[in-house]
């Protein structure tokens, strides 16, 4: 037993020994690796120096490693592209990122977890959709005022002023946005070859809808929003009504229309609801959809693709993605595209913030991070590397010198699998090489209808937090899911009763409470914007 | 104190030994129960993990406002019991199957296959359920291929009470057989052969030999499992109801209710105080069982 015990206890001090040998050299090699930057530092700042008397030039000298996250998954190639990143991240401007990824897997809980743990990070990708207002009015972000002539002022020139507005919170910039104006009303991408086979309606309004999916329905025996339709009928259900959804609020509230926009309401309690309600129900009825939608996790546009669905919501870049993907997948399938702005012949450009890079609270090296994101945005050398990946493996460029092309020349298209992050926080419009919506074709139309018709968006700004009324919130959140998500894909039993139940539930949640804070923080933006 | 150092000084081996134990328990037991300070605060930036500011019971506010906790309690509660006894008693039946079937070899196949199941992720376990039971799933095609009428599973609360008590059990049978076929070959033989030797049937030995040399494993692991109690499955019933608000009247339980409230608005003080409560059910429920199996019976006791 002892010599055992003795034999351990050798064993275990001579790994501590090799342990914090090992240790030892890491450190050398830390030390020797500073003593390096540090003295490229000099270097460099003694080149400035001697080169130009900008007093502005901001003081590059020690060497920072940043610490960046995106939303998303990597590409497979990623580590080579910020190693060539950061090679010449290195030289300009004395700094290496580590570059982060959430992966799409549960990405807001660990964007959430990124912001709320202080974790010390550089630069995070921001946006809109990502609860950007509640972050920066909670104080997840830094302000940027005041950093972003000396360390961003190509970023600070270059973008618009009604763009930084947007990412404007309580008299604070707390995001750089994206340059990437966009339009993203919802809509149908539907079979257009079987429409045409069967004599259906060209679809113009929500009885064609109607008439092209019964008729899909009865001729061509499939169900034609085949997989999860929840979607599919509440984006139209929204668009139909011209009901709009406030700040970043996913539940009931709404404006009732944009010309009054003042006019809240919570939609479930409006007749309009009713009578929408009662028409999904027999829509229900004619088999549009499978009784059991509500617990599929397929997605519509997959059964399309094997001849078994007919109809997939997509917003309209989106769609455009889908149709040339399509397009290439199946050729002998021809798609087309309604968008649901045309109930109401309206549609809002996305805001600046819908895709921005922002900077925490706990950022160590914010300074250079906004350094490292105004080349970024701005050096094609390196707008290019991060969007698109390496030139060769990843993409090649075409004869014009302006667009690239996927996959590069002597790839065969089957082993080619390409570079794509969410590098959206960075995009800037000018620099793009890949035109939008997939390149398709039906596209630019498309966006000169939505330009036409096109009004400010002043429903997305409004800051809502809900911090005075979270507990209603919360389960009125829930109320929607057990009883409203049922009745939006008329598969109760008995409409009149279930809407009746539905009202008095989110009654007992505190809907109305609810209800008044949005108002009242709607209207303070809408005073704000200087809106009737 | 001093009695104490002379015992750690005696048994210092046998005190190294459980260290690494002891030093994991504190690590992830005992230093996250700080975090219980989350559910009387409501979290902001500039304060960090600790400055927010004390907002007293405000955080369960949601659990008990709109009134659904009887509900969700009373449900967690009873899928909870149909499992703990359901699982222990089958568990239980099996291995001692297994423990007198002669065969080395088909006892160690079946109980390979029996624990199969509890390597299958609760996804895989969701999308089986969904093609079991969907309106072209295997059961309505077996129905309408025998002239049968289709059944419309998705749409009535009644089959998923005894969908999601089969598939809970059906994971967990070969993983708890384990547990108890391991406590059966404790028992000594020799009871066996003096039992055989008076003229007992299999049976009899069963009855009056194994069983009984179970009962304490049997409390145990219920004593164990009661601490748990409000903790429902979340996996098992998110995977597969998922959103169908449908069936939630008899399928809610407190973990899918508190997800589905706070998924939209992440809130840190919320969810810790939806958990707070659990394990503060969960805690008062194991003292009083204990409690009560004290009294009755001492020596089966945990504590």
């Amino acid at each position: 037993m002892k010599t055992k015990i003795k034999t351990v206890g050798t064993l275990l001090v001579s790994t501590a020994i090799m342990a914090s040998m090992l240790a030892a050299c890491g450190s050398n090699n830390n030390s020797n690796s500073s003593n390096e930057g540090a003295n490229k530092g000099t270097e460099a700042s003694a080149n400035a120096g001697s080169n130009a008397a900008d007093a502005k030039t901001p003081d590059t000298s020690k060497k920072v490693e940043l610490n960046w996250y995106l939303v998303g998954d990597p590409a497979p190639d990623q580590q080579k592209v910020v190693a060539e990143w950061n090679k010449m991240l290195e030289q300009d401007l004395n700094a290496t990122v580590k570059l982060n990824f959430t992966t799409w897997t549960d990405w807001q809980t660990k964007y959430n977890l990124l912001l709320a743990s202080g974790e010390k990070i550089d630069m995070i990708f921001a946006s809109s959709w990502a609860d950007f207002y509640k972050f920066a009015n909670q104080g997840a972000f830094m302000p940027l005022n005041d950093l972003l002539p000396t360390y961003a002022p190509q970023a600070w020139s270059n973008i618009s002023e009604q763009d930084w507005k947007e990412a404007t919170v309580n008299d604070k910039i707390y995001a750089v946005p994206a340059t990437y104006p966009e339009y993203t009303p919802d809509g149908l991408v539907y079979r257009d070859d079987w429409r045409q086979e069967l004599g259906l309606p060209e679809i113009t309004n929500l009885d064609s809808i109607e008439a092209y999916l019964d008729g899909v329905k009865k001729s061509k025996n499939i169900t034609p929003i085949n997989g999860k339709a929840y979607n599919e009928v509440f984006t139209m259900f929204k668009s139909f009504e011209g009901y709009q959804q406030i700040g970043g609020d996913s539940g009931v509230i709404v404006s009732k229309s944009y010309d009054a926009p003042r006019d809240i309401v919570a939609y479930p309690f409006t007749p309009e609801f009713e009578e929408w309600a009662k028409k999904m129900k027999t829509w229900a009825q004619k088999g549009f959809w499978k009784s059991d939608t509500l617990s599929d996790q397929k997605e519509a546009g997959d059964a399309i693709k094997t001849g078994q669905g007919a109809v997939y919501w997509r917003n309209a870049p989106g769609a455009g993605g889908f149709i040339t993907g399509m397009e290439k997948s199946n050729p002998d399938i021809k798609l087309g595209y309604f968008p649901f702005s045309r109930f109401q012949n309206l549609t809002m450009p996305t805001l600046s913030v819908n895709n921005a890079m922002a900077i925490p609270k706990s950022a160590p090296n914010a300074e250079r991070s906004l350094m490292v994101l105004d080349k970024l945005r701005t050096d094609p050398k390196y707008y290019d590397l991060m969007s698109y990946g390496l030139e060769g493996t990843d993409y090649s460029m075409d004869a014009d010198g302006k667009h690239i092309v996927t996959p590069p020349a002597g790839v065969a298209a089957k082993d080619f699998k390409g570079y794509g992050i969410a590098s959206w926080g960075f995009r800037v419009e000018s620099m793009e090489r890949v035109k939008q919506a997939g390149g398709w074709s039906g596209f630019d139309a498309l966006l000169e209808e939505f330009k036409s018709q096109s009004k400010p968006n002043i429903f997305a700004q409004v800051i809502m937090d809900y911090a005075p009324v979270k507990s209603q919130q919360a389960a009125v959140n829930s109320v929607i899911q057990q009883y409203g998500m049922p009745l939006m894909m008329g598969l109760v039993p008995d409409v009149d009763k279930a809407i009746a139940t539905y009202r008095k539930q989110l009654e007992a949640a505190g809907v109305n409470d609810v209800l008044k804070y949005v108002q009242e923080q709607a209207n303070k933006s809408f005073d704000a914007q200087g809106i009737k | 104190m001093k009695g104490f150092f002379q015992e750690l000084v005696r048994n210092r081996i046998l005190f190294l030994m459980i260290a690494p134990a002891l030093l994991f328990f504190i690590v992830f037991s005992y230093v996250p129960m700080v975090g219980v300070y989350y559910a009387f605060t409501r979290f902001s930036f500039d304060g960090g993990l600790f400055g927010g500011e004390f907002i007293g019971f405000k955080n369960f506010e949601f659990l008990f406002n709109s009134g659904v906790l009887w509900n969700l309690t009373k449900n967690t509660v009873l899928y909870n019991i149909a499992f703990i006894i359901i699982s222990n008693i089958l568990q239980l039946a099996c291995a001692i199957f297994l423990s007198e079937l002669p065969g080395k070899w088909f006892k160690k196949s079946t109980q390979s296959i029996m624990f199969l199941p509890f390597f299958v992720s609760f996804v895989l376990v969701g999308a089986f359920v969904f093609n079991l039971f969907s309106n072209s799933g295997v059961v309505n095609t077996m129905l309408t291929s025998m002239g049968l009428q289709t059944y419309d599973f998705y749409m009535h609360t009644a089959p998923w009470k005894y969908i999601i008590v089969f598939f809970h059990v059906w994971k967990g049978l070969g993983y708890g057989t384990v547990i108890y076929l391991a406590a059966i070959m404790s028992v000594s033989d020799e009871y066996h052969e003096a039992a055989k030797i008076d003229g007992a049937n299999i049976f009899k030995r069963v009855r009056h030999i194994t069983l009984p040399l179970l009962v304490p494993t049997f409390i145990l692991l219920i004593l164990l499992s009661l601490g748990g109690i409000l903790k429902g499955q979340f996996d098992l019933f998110y995977q597969i109801i998922g959103n169908n608000g449908m069936l939630y009247n008899s399928t809610d339980i407190i973990d899918t209710y508190v997800y589905r409230s706070l998924a939209v608005n992440f809130d840190i003080g919320m969810g810790t105080a939806a958990g707070l409560y659990q394990s503060l059910f969960g805690f008062v429920l194991i003292i009083l069982v204990n409690y009560i199996i004290r009294k009755v019976q001492k020596d089966y006791a945990l504590f």
